[in-house]
């Protein structure tokens, strides 16, 4: 090989490289930044948004369910541990999830899991500490691999005559830092 | 040519098709297809921490904030039987029984992966709102122009293109255990204008 056709082998690997560095960086903070985006369109940091039925008009997150009520509270740890308190609905799928920074499900309970009329969910970092409280209902202690996140509460409308006491259950959900949440009684 | 412009192309160039290569591989496939049952694909790492950069990437773009395969499974279709892209403009046939989950739905989105608008508001069928024949076996019409006979189940599709999600909410455990196997509606063109 003449030293031209090494030169240009040279750069061509170079390139690649580049490209390859580039993609897997790129395929890397994808999902942060699109939940980054997501969290600041859903609102106010620790707090719950109850949304209304997904409608073609609901642009907000992709593919949304038209059968499904969505309440959502983006959250964020650094404040200290967040607590959350939902009612259990019982009449069609119900379930609350949880989701990192960079999108993964680590946690979710739905309805049949959940016997109690309500429950309540601890979110913390590891290492951080948690106030013990004293309440009735079902707590689960959660750890969240980031500082933020997003707590997720899906409820099945399956008859539109539903919707209505959908919607009620969902606005009684809340979200906030230990500090700040309600008192339960 | 002078080394630093060589640097400077080579940065440019990589970069640019670093960003094409991840543009292009999460651009398609829905939210994961390495899962193909009939014309719907999945994947059984979507939502999970164990997912892939690939598919994790994917289901931010399509599917952000779906739930594990336990708790739900999303199917995706992007064509019909014969490999054909689904076009709202087309109508479609889907029949079948309902799969073996707790409760499951059938949603068409557009291709910004947004719902399609419509007159009648409609978006999607359900195990809740499907109407069947007293075999179980039900019908549902999908796109096309003009709306089928009342009693006929129909999802619009608008007038481009389109896809359509299946969800299976608490599959059975057959169904999340295979969901390559999984007795599922299927779905085939009637007719193209």
């Amino acid at each position: 090989m003449n030293e031209r056709a090494q030169e240009w082998v040279f750069w061509i690997a170079a390139t690649i490289l580049v490209a390859m560095i580039v993609h897997l960086g790129s395929l890397y903070i994808l999902p942060r930044v699109v939940m980054m985006r997501a969290f600041d369109r859903l609102g106010a940091v620790n707090a719950m948004h109850v949304g209304r039925r997904p409608t073609a008009a609901s642009r907000a997150i992709v593919r949304p369910s038209p059968d499904i009520v969505y309440a959502s509270c983006p959250y964020d740890l650094t404040k200290g541990p967040l607590r959350v308190t939902a009612p259990v609905i019982h009449t069609s799928y119900w379930s609350i999830s949880a989701f990192d920074a960079n999108t993964n499900n680590f946690f979710v309970k739905n309805d049949q899991q959940t016997p109690a009329d309500s429950v309540e969910l601890i979110v913390v970092r590891h290492g951080q500490a948690w106030p013990k409280l004293d309440t009735a209902v079902e707590r689960v202690i959660l750890f969240s691999p980031s500082e933020k996140g997003l707590i997720l509460i899906r409820a099945v409308v399956d008859d539109d005559k539903h919707l209505p006491a959908v919607e009620a259950a969902l606005h009684q959900a809340r979200c906030g830092t230990v500090a700040s949440a309600p008192k339960l009684r | 040519m002078h080394v630093a412009v060589k640097i400077a192309g080579t940065l440019i160039v990589g970069t640019a098709l670093g960003l094409a290569v991840t543009w292009f591989v999460t651009g398609r496939g829905g939210m994961g297809d390495n899962v193909v049952d009939g014309v719907w694909k999945t994947s059984l790492v979507t939502g999970s921490p164990q997912s892939d950069p690939y598919t994790r990437a994917r289901v931010a773009l399509h599917g952000l904030l779906a739930l594990n395969r336990n708790e739900t499974i999303y199917y995706t279709a992007t064509e019909d039987s014969d490999g054909a892209k689904l076009d709202g403009k087309c109508r479609y046939d889907i029949q079948g029984r309902d799969p073996n989950a707790r409760w499951w739905s059938i949603t068409a989105y557009g291709s910004d992966d947004y719902l399609i608008p419509n007159s009648g508001n409609l978006y999607s069928v359900s195990q809740t709102s499907v109407r069947r024949q007293k075999t179980g076996v039900f019908q549902i019409a999908v796109g096309g122009a003009a709306a089928p006979a009342e009693s006929t189940n129909w999802i619009p599709a608008g007038d481009g293109a389109f896809s359509l999600t299946l969800r299976l909410y608490n599959p059975g455990p057959d169904v999340a255990l295979d969901p390559e196997h999984a007795v599922l509606p299927a779905l085939k063109k009637v007719s193209c204008p």
